[in-house]
């Protein structure tokens, strides 16, 4: 019997120390929240930047932390070692979205039509996606 | 009437300065920053900053503080928290100053050039000023923008139990700005 409970601690401590060392240290680094799965609001470009320039805080409740899918023409991509940015056009020259990319991708041309998903991070002149990826182009 | 002729002529000559000032901008300057402590290393990278200059001096950044990406995704949810930047409420950060030292930049000319920017740094609602060094590099009309400074992280209204051990005090930030 003495064993028994013996036995019994023993595994629920090693259960235990599994489990902080998932979700610690394991879980964080090896698994993001990842835009392909989600579900994703879907909008034009030009759209987004109209209902940020409208009402900034409305705007804001309805896409904070959400998943969009943006489409719209490209103006330029730029690439760094970690990825490539996109901003796409809307019908304010000086306001675009901004849509980081997880990934490089060196063939995306100025001018193309183009969808891409990603998390909102926010609205700063620009609207801004993060962790993106292309879906259509 | 004079008074207006004057005032109408000032606005002119001051229209006239500003279009005089040549603007380099950019839309996807690295912004990172960099905490080290025995027990661990944290940083986190944002690629998106917004960033313009001036050939006067001038200089601004601005950037989405949910835009900072870490490896550790606890981390950039801890970071995103109420102890830390709680960036719901103040989502952007910014710094707005000007080169000190801009007269001794040759924009029309290769060189590295270095320079020091003074300014005020504005996170989480809290302005404060920092002076920082960096260099101007310029390669045939292209301008890149590099400096490495820190800020101390309580100053800004952190308030996170792991600043002093896990989290150093100091925060290594460090820009990088190649304009269009």
């Amino acid at each position: 019997m003495k064993k028994k409970i013996l036995i019994g601690i023993l595994v629920a401590i090693i259960a235990g120390a599994i489990g902080v060392w998932y979700f610690v240290f394991y879980k964080p680094t090896h698994f993001r929240r990842s835009v392909e799965s989600e579900a994703a609001l879907t909008i034009s470009a030009k759209d987004i930047v109209k209902e940020f320039q409208t009402n900034e805080d409305s705007a804001y409740a309805k896409y904070n932390n959400k998943a969009i899918e943006v489409s719209g023409i490209v103006q330029q991509a730029t690439t760094d070692s970690t990825g490539t940015t996109i901003l796409l056009l809307s019908d304010d020259p000086m306001s675009n979205v901004s849509c980081r990319l997880k990934t490089v991708e060196n063939n995306i041309q100025s001018g193309a039509n183009i969808t891409v998903k990603g998390l909102f991070t926010g609205f700063i002149g620009d609207v801004q996606l993060n962790e993106a990826i292309i879906t259509k182009k | 009437m004079k008074k207006w002729i004057l005032t109408l002529i000032s606005i002119v000559s001051i229209a006239a300065a500003v279009q005089a000032q040549k603007i380099y901008s950019t839309k996807t300057a690295i912004v990172s920053f960099f905490s080290h402590t025995p027990t661990e290393d944290i940083e986190a990278f944002n690629n998106q900053t917004i960033s313009k200059l001036t050939d006067k001096g001038l200089v601004s950044f601005s950037l989405l503080i949910k835009g900072f990406r870490f490896e550790n995704e606890l981390m950039q949810e801890h970071f995103n928290g109420k102890d830390y930047m709680e960036s719901d409420k103040f989502p952007k950060a910014e710094f707005k100053g000007n080169v000190t030292n801009i007269a001794t930049v040759r924009f029309d000319k290769n060189g590295n050039f270095p320079v020091v920017v003074e300014g005020n740094l504005t996170i989480k609602g809290i302005t404060k000023k920092v002076s920082a060094k960096g260099t101007i590099s310029v390669n045939n009309g292209k301008v890149l923008a590099k400096s490495v400074f820190n800020i101390k992280i309580k100053e800004f209204g952190l308030t996170g139990k792991d600043i002093g051990s896990i989290i150093a005090n100091d925060m290594k930030i460090t820009v990088t700005s190649k304009y269009d």
